[in-house]
């Protein structure tokens, strides 16, 4: 019987196709194009085990990946890994590896690349030696199977491997072996969705869409799922001068700026080329005391500090004077990272009570020695909060010495016990409570504190959600009483892009680019 | 006339010798020791012993400068700590911006003095000369990097016509590279031609008095001939030296201009260098700026004793 | 920014013009009277002047001018512009800026006299003795020389990367750069004085170097001192400025003309008056000191006060 073209099958035929254009059609996304986006300045490392440095984070994630992810919940969501499977004790973690997944330089990733690289991360960087005590053994089983025995059981495995800060990168074998721990690598394959072209230190570092990339089957889910490099290259170009930065993104030399005054949120929302992006959590602030050696060695002392504060002018002022950008919280984790979340009553943060401060003082037995309080006009808001800090503690009979340095400087010094007592830094979002770097005794600063070791390592241990967040809030409490640093407010972040910029997902706490394409 | 360009040459020698040790003994100025403060404190005890090695920081002072020099001589520089590439590298690579932004502010600081002077020189006591010399007096006194500041805000800014920061090189697109030089030369060169406007109005008056002009007036030459004729070449003589000291200057200023304009130069590699500790490249900068302005000196002088005999044999 | 380096060695007609005025100076011992009622007539001199003494009045009578206390926060009031309350408005931080700018003036005042002085010391002291003693010179101009290579902002920033922040890191290193300018202006002073008559006749007489040198050849300084003087103590003022605008200088909460200047470039489009009244201070000072430079020269220049002005 020979098929007969009815009207009806045209038209069906014709649905059909048009069906299979609309999505084409739909999303538009062109390929193609530079994207020039301006940053602060030169990353300390382009390697991820290094440094907890934001801008390598940022930098990093982009050519790198890890063997898990965090979804739009923050929660760990497999990324190299196929998935997991845990023993009935807990005790043994198997991952299984995707298969076909190529490095930049043409090698397929195998269980031996992830066992080198993971044993580097696992010395170096901060959440790495966290989880790795736990570890007793980790090796390869196959190709493509990965086991990790543990001492204890831990409830840090997954969303270790998952943060996106000091991450646990996947290097080829060779490169991770090739450079011990504490040295910087130099050469830099990843798997990501883009490679690196070219760093040019000061001009602009290139990265370039790596055409074999092996996305996930997923829709995008926060920093993990499926990711599609639509741009031809990523320019980062570092501008140090956050005016020139605003300036540039205002006449379109610049498609995406970073990290901008809040000042310039006014001008910027009028222009109609032009989109803001309101980044929360960006940073909380906090002022880190040393406590190895010299004043702030003295609990009183510490506690004298956080009373006297009244944070939120301080907070208002570093915002630029608007209220939207910044939020009065005293829960270590912000309201972003819901799991975590606090709200405690009664807890001495931002008591603005001179004269309990002023009774501190006295019961410390301080003398009016000159505090070294070390900070940097480089991050603004540092200074700013910093110089605040020193006007309210004047006035309940602190002598503050303010240091300014460069960022590096800080960055470097902050490891010497001699060389000052107080330091500003932001911390980012951290996305499980054995993650806050500032309670731990290896990170500068030297939280020894016995009583939140104890807690800390119980956060570890303890896998019963309930009970972990009863022992987090706990270990709140204590910190409060101890004061091992001080919480300030959570600042929110100003960035801008042009509106040719399609595809950007605004709500995670620093920037990604796969996925986003520019419209011609 | 070869005597004195032997001598002129050899001259150099001792100079850049002084150079030389002032830009080694910048790294010893620091108080405490600069390889730690290089490395930071979180560098291993080894790891600090290398570099002192690797630097020659162990031997005695006298020992380092004479290897210092020796280095210097066969162009090693060293090697940059934070860029991971000889220092020389470096400064080759970030030498065409500054190289341009120079010599686009030196063609605006003659462009807009030498007129402006003669001008004010050919029209003495005249309204014309009072309010040029006013704003030459006011050009010199105003603070490039506050100049900087107002251009981009008025130019960039508020009207748009030109951008506010930036680089693209001449051999990428003129055009576009062009764009982004105006307001950095503009700020760079306003201050030097104001200086070279006040400097070519005294030549030209002290040349239009000699005698030589005068007997070209009484021959009946218009003012416009003995101007352009007969003084305007003789005045421009020691123009040329301030050309030469002005290039000097505008090496300087282009650091600030650099850093203002987001300009990827020699100035922004020093700044940052500094920022960042990492001397070799700071003391790599200063001693190539000062050794070419030593060079443009000579080279100024070689050509002023071209010109004017009355050097050569004085 | 205007350079010494035109005003001093190398133009010819300026050393023997202010040569002539040294003949007569060191036949007197100091500044003849006539001298200084024809400087007090110069135009420039007195506007200069005059300038200068309300600078100088402004930072010593800093405290009594100034409507608030400069480095006192007060974030509610931040970005504010000219009132009454505050004439010239107020920074990021809600300081004062005319009290910034009044107290600004003793820092740039302090570095620019410092320096001026002590360069004018060192340069006596080097120049004199590099024309006295012929081997020394040789020596000491060859450094002289090398320092001068440096472009003195560049210098500069070098030597307080190495020293570290200050107000007087900011004067050594200033005075370190602009001292081999006065050294040479004073060595050429002292060699053309040496052959001078009477000092040949002292010489002869059996007068020890010390002596002559104290008596006949310092005084002739003198007027070249003054001169150069005032145009270095223009240029340290405006390179501690861009010290300060580089981050390299006095701490950033210290009140410096540079430091506002840098605090105001990001708020440039909603407060410009942050950076344009410390600015124009900069400018105004820079201008009455250049003014009063001038006008030194020109009185105590004869030669170069014929041709017009």
């Amino acid at each position: 019987m020979v098929p007969v073209i009815t009207r009806r099958s045209i038209v069906v035929a014709a649905a059909f196709l048009v069906g299979m254009l609309v999505p084409v059609l739909a999303f538009a996304q062109t390929k193609g194009g530079v994207l020039r986006v301006g940053n602060l300045g030169e990353p300390p490392a382009l390697d991820a085990h290094w440094t907890t440095a934001s801008i390598t984070e940022t930098l990093t994630n982009h050519i790198y990946e890890g063997l898990y992810s965090l979804d739009a919940s923050n929660r760990p969501i497999p990324m190299l890994a196929e998935g997991h499977t845990v023993s009935k004790d807990g005790l043994t973690y198997t991952f299984k590896l995707r298969q076909g997944i190529k490095f930049h330089n043409g090698k397929e990733m195998g269980s031996d690349d992830v066992v080198a690289s993971l044993t580097r991360w696992g010395k170096q960087s901060i959440y790495g030696k966290a989880l790795f005590a736990q570890v007793a053994e980790m090796r390869a089983l196959d190709r493509y199977t990965v086991e990790f025995k543990l001492k204890e059981k831990s409830a840090i495995v997954l969303i270790s491997l998952a943060v996106p800060n000091n991450f646990g990168a996947i290097y080829p074998k060779e490169i991770a072996e090739k450079f011990p721990p504490e040295v910087k690598v130099t050469e830099y394959v990843g798997t990501g969705p883009f490679r690196l072209a070219e760093w040019k230190p000061d001009q602009y570092i290139r990265m370039v869409r790596f055409d074999d990339y092996k996305s996930r089957g997923e829709k995008p889910n926060g920093y993990g799922g499926g990711k599609t490099a639509y741009l031809d290259e990523i320019r980062w170009i570092p501008v140090p001068e956050v005016a020139t930065r605003v300036a540039q993104v205002e006449t379109g030399e610049l498609e995406f700026a970073d990290d901008l005054n809040l000042d310039a949120y006014d001008r910027l929302k009028k222009n109609p080329h032009v989109q803001t992006i309101v980044s929360k959590p960006y940073y909380w602030l906090v002022a880190v005391f040393n406590k190895k050696e010299g004043l702030m060695t003295n609990q009183k002392l510490r506690q004298a500090w956080q009373a006297a504060l009244d944070i939120e002018p301080i907070m208002k002022n570093v915002a630029g004077g608007h209220s939207e950008f910044y939020r009065m919280d005293s829960s270590l984790a912000p309201v972003e990272i819901s799991t975590w979340h606090t709200k405690l009553g009664g807890l001495p943060w931002n008591e603005r009570n001179k004269d309990k401060a002023k009774r501190l003082l006295q019961e410390a037995g301080y003398k009016r020695e000159p505090i070294r309080f070390m900070t940097t006009q480089e991050y603004k808001w540092m200074y700013d909060f910093a110089l605040l800090t020193k006007q309210q503690l004047e006035d309940v009979g602190f002598s503050i010495d303010l240091q300014v340095v460069d960022w590096a400087t800080l960055v470097k010094r902050r490891n010497n016990s001699k060389e000052y007592d107080v330091f500003t830094t932001g911390m980012g979002a951290f996305y499980d409570p054995t993650h806050h770097i500032y309670l731990t005794p290896s990170w500068p600063g030297w939280t020894t504190d016995e009583g939140i070791a104890k807690l800390q390592a119980e956060l570890a241990r303890e896998t019963d959600p309930k009970k972990r967040m009863a022992l987090w809030e706990q270990q709140t409490r204590q910190f409060y009483e101890k004061v091992p640093v001080i919480r300030y407010g959570d600042l929110f972040g100003l960035r801008a892009m042009r509106t040719t910029v399609k595809g950007f997902n605004d709500k995670t706490e620093r920037i990604r680019f796969y996925n986003v394409w520019l419209e011609k | 006339m070869a005597a004195y360009f032997v001598q002129r040459l050899l001259a150099v020698i001792p100079v850049m010798a002084v150079v030389v040790t002032v830009v080694f003994l910048l790294i010893h100025l620091i108080p405490g020791d600069p390889v730690s403060v290089m490395l930071g404190p979180d560098a291993s005890p080894a790891q600090i012993e290398a570099t002192r090695r690797a630097l020659g920081l162990d031997r005695p002072l006298h020992e380092q400068l004479f290897r210092f020099y020796s280095r210097v001589v066969r162009g090693d520089l060293g090697q940059s700590y934070f860029l991971d590439r000889p220092v020389l590298t470096a400064i080759v690579e970030r030498a065409e911006p500054t190289l341009v932004l120079t010599f686009s502010a030196l063609l605006v600081a003659v462009a807009i003095g030498v007129p402006a002077g003669i001008v004010a020189a050919a029209h003495r006591g005249s309204a014309w000369d009072r309010l040029l010399m006013l704003g030459a007096l006011l050009g010199v006194c105003i603070p490039g990097f506050w100049l900087s500041l107002n251009f981009i805000y008025l130019f960039a800014v508020r009207l748009g016509w030109l951008p506010a920061a930036g680089y693209t090189s001449i051999m990428v697109d003129p055009v576009a590279a062009g764009r982004y030089m105006v307001l950095p030369a503009l700020s760079l060169g306003f201050n030097q031609s104001a200086l070279i406007a006040r400097i070519s109005r005294s030549c030209m008056l002290e040349a239009l008095h000699q005698d030589y002009v005068r007997t070209a007036r009484a021959k009946g030459l218009s003012q416009r001939a003995v101007v352009y004729g007969h003084a305007f070449r003789n005045a421009l003589v020691p123009v040329v030296t301030v050309v030469g000291i002005t290039m000097a200057i505008l090496i300087g200023g282009a650091v600030v201009t650099e850093i203002v304009f987001n300009i990827p130069g020699l100035g922004r590699l020093i700044i940052s260098a500094i920022l960042r500790r990492d001397y070799p490249v700071v003391q790599g900068v200063v001693l190539i700026t000062a050794a070419a302005y030593v060079m443009i000196n000579l080279t100024i002088d070689l050509l002023y004793a071209f010109i004017d005999p009355r050097i050569r044999y004085g | 920014m205007a350079d010494a380096a035109v005003r001093e060695v190398g133009t010819s007609t300026a050393e023997s013009g202010v040569l002539g005025t040294v003949e007569r100076a060191g036949q007197a011992g100091r500044l003849p009277s006539h001298t200084v009622r024809r400087l007090l007539r110069n135009r420039n001199v007195v506007i200069g002047g005059l300038t200068l003494i309300v600078f100088v009045a402004a930072a010593l009578f800093a405290n009594t001018i100034s409507t608030h206390d400069p480095t006192r926060l007060e974030p509610a009031r931040r970005l504010q512009a000219p009132s009454a309350a505050h004439y010239l408005g107020t920074d990021e931080f809600g300081r004062d800026v005319w009290s910034l700018v009044v107290h600004g003036s003793r820092v740039s005042l302090v570095v620019g006299l410092a320096t001026m002085v002590l360069t004018s010391l060192a340069g006596v002291v080097i120049g004199v003795v590099a024309g006295y003693y012929r081997r020394i010179d040789l020596v000491l101009m060859r450094v002289m020389d090398g320092l001068m290579a440096f472009p003195a902002i560049l210098l500069a920033i070098a030597l307080m990367a190495a020293r570290g922040p200050g107000v007087w890191n900011v004067i050594m290193a200033l005075s370190v750069v602009y001292t081999p300018r006065t050294a040479m202006l004073i060595r050429s002073t002292v060699l053309s004085v040496r052959e001078l008559d009477y000092v040949e006749a002292a010489r002869a007489l059996g007068r020890r170097d010390a002596g002559i040198a104290a008596r006949h050849i310092v005084p002739s300084c003198v007027a070249p001192l003054l001169v150069q003087g005032s145009f270095i103590f223009a240029y340290a003022i405006l390179a501690e400025a861009i010290l300060g605008f580089l981050g390299v200088g006095v701490p950033p909460y210290v009140p410096s003309w540079g430091n506002v200047i840098a605090s105001g470039k990001n708020v440039m489009r909603e407060a410009f008056w942050v950076s344009l009244f410390p600015g124009l201070a900069l400018t105004i000072a820079g201008l009455s000191l250049n003014l009063v430079g001038d006008g030194l020269r020109d009185t105590l220049d004869p030669r170069l006060a014929h041709s017009e002005r």
